[in-house]
């Protein structure tokens, strides 16, 4: 009933055109800017892939580069309606490396610019760059991971203490990437059209993410105790934290996989190694949990691994063939959610299991230590 | 801008494992990183629709042929007569004009276009100007030449709904041209209040081909800089329709720049060289082939074509040229 009643005070108001409108002051005429998501470099081409953010409808009518107006082509409809999306294709010799200012310029005459700081030609889509993409997740996902639970028998040998320091520290880690994922989030989603709110869809994602990981963690605890909620540990433990550690690696994929296709990102040897012995801490952070358990099988160790780096291979194809910012934003948040679960589920853990509890300095230095581990790694390359 | 995504995730410590994966990191760099391609773009993508096509019907300029002829071709001279009175009657108003092909801009017209109408007259004519403002602004006509104090369109402001007679004789001659005066001087002239005023001598200019060039720039987007530039108007419309002289007879050009912004505007021609006039009030004159022109200034130009064909005119300003300021002439026998 109140929608009906709804319907009918819509309807009414919208037959008065806008003359309710008009007794506060007339509306602002239309920005009429566009939004330019991406300007790929292809050979003998520029490719311009512009959005229109606003309600109204904005017709491409003029596109220049570097200040000279130039013939161009759309590969969709020349006048967008709000929210869609048109490829400019302008056939152009650019120079490799030289920076470059294209325009476009709505039939209102208002140019919106986008400076590319150098040109790089952008790889298509072919099996060699999916299996390129694939090799690049498997190094900087999946093989660190497999090696960082390589120290499952040294951590079995540690005693009960300096155990609850590396769980604190898992925690340490996941709290430094919580932060990290919802700071990227956040950056992403300023560059979205208004029309897409992203702040609304950070909260989407940090919500669904972490009250789905809530859900799937009282099922594990649940078939253990028949019913009792008693915190997660050993495997089941260890499978929260490579689901949260695997959705941040998925956004990573996609970062490091757009920023590729776009020519941003020289991902040079010294990065991949860096990659590579950072993410050993994230099997770490995925062996704490096991080693307080019963034993694992191997399959079950290269699964956890899997699921803790495989996104990463996932995520690079997404970012190099997609890269949509729409996507990021939305990974980036399922992150947060995903990661702040486990803090949680791993705070659960050593409050109960581990000798002092969350008060121990073993606790608070692991903690600490897990974060300082994140940041010092992060000053290197920065 | 997207590398910031990922500068968080670096790394210090050389881990002994990690260096077994080199030479796989290695492969996949060849395959997905974005460093050096290949040199060399060979190729259009499409044919006929190349950089350098800015020609034909692939032009993108506003309008079909010969629709802007009363802005090219001016009035003919007439001998001069002491006391024969020159009535025009010009009406302010705004209007959106096309300026590029599919963006419109706002703009204040005399008589509907930018430029206004071509005024004519010969030394010692009395000019009778019906000034009628119908615009949305305060407006005035601004003549360049000599003429009373109260005729010359700076203290005399016509508001919308008002008129104003401008009487005066018409000299010296030259190439003249007028504007708005009204304040903020710089709107009204980016607006498009503007247009060429020839007088002409006692002794009459010989028979020519004579066309009107008035350079102008548009500022579609209000950021005080011209988006987009033309002769007479349109970015381009000479490039999409050159200009067909004959080679037996001198083309005579009235050239005025009016564009707004700029400190300078410039005339240049291929493959021919010309007489330049500056201000077409004396004999005296340059054999040139580039001429610059402040804002307000203008000349006449005289080309005896030596070869037919096609030859291009243009803005000397690489900028200006590729945002629309460039054209045609087609030299026939």
């Amino acid at each position: 009933m109140p929608l009906l009643l709804l319907v009918g005070v819509v309807s009414l108001f919208a037959s008065t055109g806008t003359s309710l409108l008009d007794l506060v002051g007339g509306a602002p005429p239309p920005r009429d800017e566009f939004h330019i998501r991406r300007v790929e470099f292809k050979p003998g081409e520029i490719r311009i892939r512009v959005t229109n953010p606003q309600r109204p409808e904005l017709t491409i009518a003029s596109v220049t580069v570097d200040d000279a107006i130039v013939p161009f082509q759309t590969d969709g409809p020349a006048t967008l309606d709000r929210l869609r999306s048109s490829t400019i294709i302008v056939p152009f010799q650019w120079v490799d490396g030289d920076p470059y200012t294209v325009g476009v310029t709505s039939s209102s005459g208002i140019e919106t610019q986008f400076a590319v700081p150098a040109a790089v030609e952008a790889r298509g889509t072919s099996p060699r760059g999916f299996l390129g993409y694939a090799i690049i997740g498997l190094l900087v996902g999946v093989i660190p991971v497999a090696l960082g639970l390589g120290w499952l028998p040294s951590l079995r040998r540690a005693d009960a203490r300096w155990l609850a320091a590396f769980m604190a520290l898992t925690a340490g880690l996941l709290s430094f990437l919580a932060l990290d994922a919802f700071a990227e989030a956040l950056d992403l989603q300023a560059r979205l059209p208004s029309g897409f709110q992203g702040t609304g869809l950070i909260l989407l994602g940090v919500a669904a993410s972490y009250l789905g990981l809530t859900f799937v963690s009282q099922r594990f605890s649940a078939q253990r105790r028949q019913g009792g909620a008693s915190p997660l540990e050993g495997v089941a433990l260890a499978t929260l934290v490579a689901i949260g550690i695997g959705l941040h690696n998925l956004g990573e994929g996609l970062a490091i996989g757009s920023s590729l296709a776009l020519g941003e990102l020289a991902l040079g040897t010294f990065l991949i190694v860096g990659f590579m012995v950072h993410n050993i801490t994230e099997g770490l952070g995925i062996a704490a949990p096991i080693a307080a358990g019963e034993r694992a099988s191997r399959a079950r160790l290269a699964a956890l691994a899997i699921v803790a780096g495989g996104p990463a291979i996932l995520g690079g194809w997404i970012g190099g063939f997609l890269t949509s910012d729409l996507l990021g934003v939305l990974f980036f948040a399922l992150a947060v959610g995903a990661a702040l679960q486990v803090v949680v589920e791993v705070g659960r853990y050593v409050a109960r299991r581990a000798p002092g509890g969350l008060r121990s300095g073993h606790v608070i230095g692991g903690y600490l230590a897990g974060v300082i581990v994140m940041y010092v790694t992060g000053l290197l390359i920065a | 801008m997207a590398k910031s995504r990922v500068t968080r995730r670096q790394l210090l410590v050389a881990a002994a494992p990690a260096a077994a994966a080199l030479p796989l990191a290695k492969l996949a760099l060849d395959e997905a990183s974005a460093a050096a391609p290949p040199t060399g773009h060979e190729g259009m993508a499409m044919d006929g629709f190349s950089h350098a096509a800015m020609i034909g019907d692939d032009v993108p300029a506003p309008g079909g042929p010969n629709e802007r002829d009363a802005l090219l071709h001016p009035p003919r001279a007439l001998a001069r007569k002491p006391g024969r009175v020159r009535e025009y009657s010009l009406l302010a108003y705004d209007r959106v004009i096309e300026v590029a092909k599919g963006v419109s801009f706002s703009a204040w017209t005399y008589n509907g276009s930018v430029p206004g109408p071509i005024i004519r007259a010969t030394e010692d004519d009395l000019l009778r100007l019906t000034f009628t403002n119908a615009g949305s602004h305060p407006h005035t006509i601004h003549f360049h030449g000599i003429h009373p104090a109260n005729m010359d369109g700076v203290f005399e402001i016509v508001d919308p709904g008002g008129s104003y007679t401008y009487e005066f004789t018409a000299r010296p001659f030259g190439m003249q041209l007028y504007h708005c005066h009204s304040t903020p001087l710089k709107k009204h002239i980016a607006k498009g209040l503007y247009g060429a005023l020839i007088i002409d001598p006692p002794k009459p200019r010989p028979p020519a081909q004579e066309l009107v060039m008035v350079l102008t720039g548009f500022d579609t987007d209000g950021d005080g800089e011209n988006n987009f530039y033309g002769v007479n108007g349109p970015a381009f419309y000479y490039a999409k329709y050159p200009i067909r002289v004959r080679r037996s007879q001198t083309v005579r050009i009235y050239l005025a720049n009016l564009t707004e912004f700029d400190p300078i505007n410039s005339f240049h021609l291929h493959g021919e060289f010309f007489r330049y006039y500056p201000t077409g009030s004396s004999d005296l004159f340059e054999y040139t082939d580039t001429v610059m022109l402040c804002q307000g200034q203008r000349g006449i130009i005289e080309i005896d074509f030596h070869n037919t064909g096609r030859f291009m005119f243009h803005a000397h300003q690489s900028e200006f040229t590729e945002l629309g300021w460039m054209g045609f002439f087609e030299v026939v026998d």
